[in-house]
């Protein structure tokens, strides 16, 4: 038994280093100059230099990607949950026919391919000059995480139990009132799961923002790297330092959250 | 009668909650949708004011388009494979990192991590894995390599590798939550009456993660069939066509060659295609899952 653990501990730790293996030779590329990767490309540094993410840092326009992205996630996410909130609400609390047809509607919504209405909705960006706008596209995005959205809150709310509800209603309580006081301050669980579920996927998202977000001073930060690298392909380290940088704030969120991502992943496969 | 106007002004208020949402859904989506599906039936360019009804033609021209065929399989060959191996790989690392194994928390999150990495970065770091890293490091053992990306044979394994690395922590996650909901008294009983590791987790374990192995497989295989950006940014489709697949087909149809019409025929043909898909894997999986 000893020695099947020891073999599966290795072979896993094995693994392991195959899956860090690509990060860290991004790492090794950002922190040496040119000259040293061509001597010797798996040798470390022969100091700190950090003098890849200095230049990556003055010229790539880094802290108006970061800012993008960070706004643009904080506008959708907020819809999202807003929107999410209040209908998965509706849902969960009314039993008619009409409710369960948007109920299903939102469901099979999922089902559409982003690349089947690429066009269409490109056009209509054009047409309405949400192109280039940080509400443009986070409305775009309230319309796509509205649908998974909706799946947890309603799934949440039905159980909470009604009687507190009804003794409000009693006393008289409305119902924006009875949604405010009582049911809000109980959403924070699943608001956690649906704001870093979204979170995670807006930050990364590459093909809305290529689309919407063409201007230099709208990219966000996928789409910024996508043009550096496009720019500085003769220059690696360069470029390599430039997506360092863009790893380490998701990593560290990544870090930081995990608990909540796990906990939104597993919770979203029971619900599907 | 004013009961009446008091149940529709309580009904009022459900009904505006749920406004703001269905309004963004049916911008975002259904407006979309319904557009796309009118311009499938025209000779839209893309930037023109008009465009003219051609009826069918689209799609008859779809259906004898070789290019289109070839894209497809090469989605379901990619989709296919992807979801297969990504489902084994995670299964497999779900099953030794939810039991006793030392050091479980830092490997589910290295296993775990890639999934938080843009597509972006990851396509970037294994083109030049695999142009540069990869054979420096097989030179020191005398193995020549040259990037598999430019390879018409190796180029759709070397994607398959590169989203079998970001795609495996999800459905890990999954597999790990579906497996802490087994009891354990179930497969001591079982290996009490002399079943072995295998046949414990080939007769108790595996049936009871039937709701698992659906969801991810469903989730997995939709994934897969739509992949975009990965295969955009490494190998744009080719070498020699060997890596375009459905999505990468239609924009280069939609955006580089001006056909945007037929650009939407094809994406309706694919919505179809995905539509089918899902509907006969929960009606094949469903079937086969165990209530406990």
């Amino acid at each position: 038994m000893k020695l099947t653990h020891a073999v599966v501990l290795t072979l896993i730790t094995l693994l392991a280093l195959i899956f860090v293996f690509p990060l860290y030779v991004a790492v090794l590329m950002a922190l040496k100059s040119a000259k040293e990767t061509f001597d010797s490309f798996y040798a470390l540094p022969s100091g700190l230099h950090l003098d890849n993410f200095v230049h990556a840092w003055k010229t790539s326009k880094y802290p108006s990607a970061i800012r993008n992205s960070l706004w643009v996630n904080l506008i959708s996410v907020a819809l999202i949950v807003f929107v999410s909130a209040l209908a998965g609400y509706s849902i969960a609390r009314r039993n008619k026919p009409m409710y369960k047809f948007i109920y299903v509607l939102f469901l099979s919504g999922l089902m559409v391919p982003f690349q089947v209405i690429m066009l269409p909705l490109y056009k209509m960006g054009k047409m309405t000059h949400m192109i280039n706008t940080h509400w443009g596209i986070a409305l775009i995005y309230g319309g796509f995480g509205v649908q998974m959205g909706v799946l947890f809150y309603a799934g949440f709310i039905r159980g909470i139990s009604l009687e507190i509800e009804e003794a409000a209603r009693i006393d008289g309580c409305s119902t924006p009132g009875i949604f405010a006081r009582i049911i809000l301050p109980l959403l924070k669980p699943v608001t956690a799961t649906v704001v870093v579920l979204n979170a995670l996927y807006i930050w990364n998202d590459f093909l809305l923002p290529l689309l919407y977000l063409q201007d230099k001073a709208f990219r966000t930060i996928p789409l910024q790297q996508y043009y550096f690298f496009g720019q500085y392909s003769s220059d690696l380290n360069l470029a390599f330092a430039y997506a360092v940088m863009g790893l380490i704030p998701i990593i560290a969120f990544f870090l930081f959250m995990q608990r909540f991502i796990i906990k939104g992943i597993a919770a979203g496969a029971i619900k599907g | 009668m004013s009961n009446l106007k008091r149940s529709i002004r309580s009904e009022m208020w459900y009904v505006l909650f749920i406004l703001p949402g269905l309004c963004l859904f049916v911008f975002a989506v259904v407006v979309p949708l319904v557009i796309g599906a009118k311009y499938s039936f025209t000779n839209w360019d893309g930037v023109a004011p008009t465009a003219k009804y051609i009826g069918w033609d689209n799609y008859t021209q779809a259906l004898s388009d070789s290019d289109l065929w070839a894209a497809l399989r090469n989605t379901f060959k990619y989709a296919i494979l992807v979801t297969v191996l990504v489902n084994l790989v995670s299964l497999l690392l779900a099953v030794l990192l939810d039991s006793y194994l030392k050091f479980r928390k830092v490997f589910r999150t290295v296993f775990f991590m890639p999934v938080a990495i843009s597509t972006v970065l990851a396509a970037y770091i294994w083109s030049y894995n695999y142009s540069n890293g990869l054979p420096k490091l097989l030179s020191y053992f005398g193995v020549d390599m040259t990037s598999p990306l430019g390879n018409p044979d190796h180029a759709m394994m070397a994607l398959i590798v590169i989203s079998i690395w970001q795609g495996v922590g999800s459905p890990m996650i999954i597999y790990i939550a579906g497996l802490q909901g087994i009891p354990g008294e179930l497969t001591e009983s079982a290996r009490i009456d002399g079943a072995g590791a295998f046949g414990a987790f080939r007769h108790i374990t595996l049936p009871l993660l039937a709701p698992s192995v659906t969801i991810n497989l469903l989730l997995v295989l939709t994934g897969s069939l739509k992949v975009f950006d990965l295969v955009f940014l490494t190998t744009g489709g080719g070498p020699a066509f060997s890596t375009q697949v459905i999505s990468t087909f239609i924009y280069n149809v939609s955006f580089n060659s001006a056909k945007a019409g037929y650009g939407t025929a094809l994406s309706m043909l694919f919505f179809l295609i995905l539509v089918i898909v899902t509907i006969v894997q929960l009606a094949i999986f469903r079937r086969r899952e165990v209530d406990l």
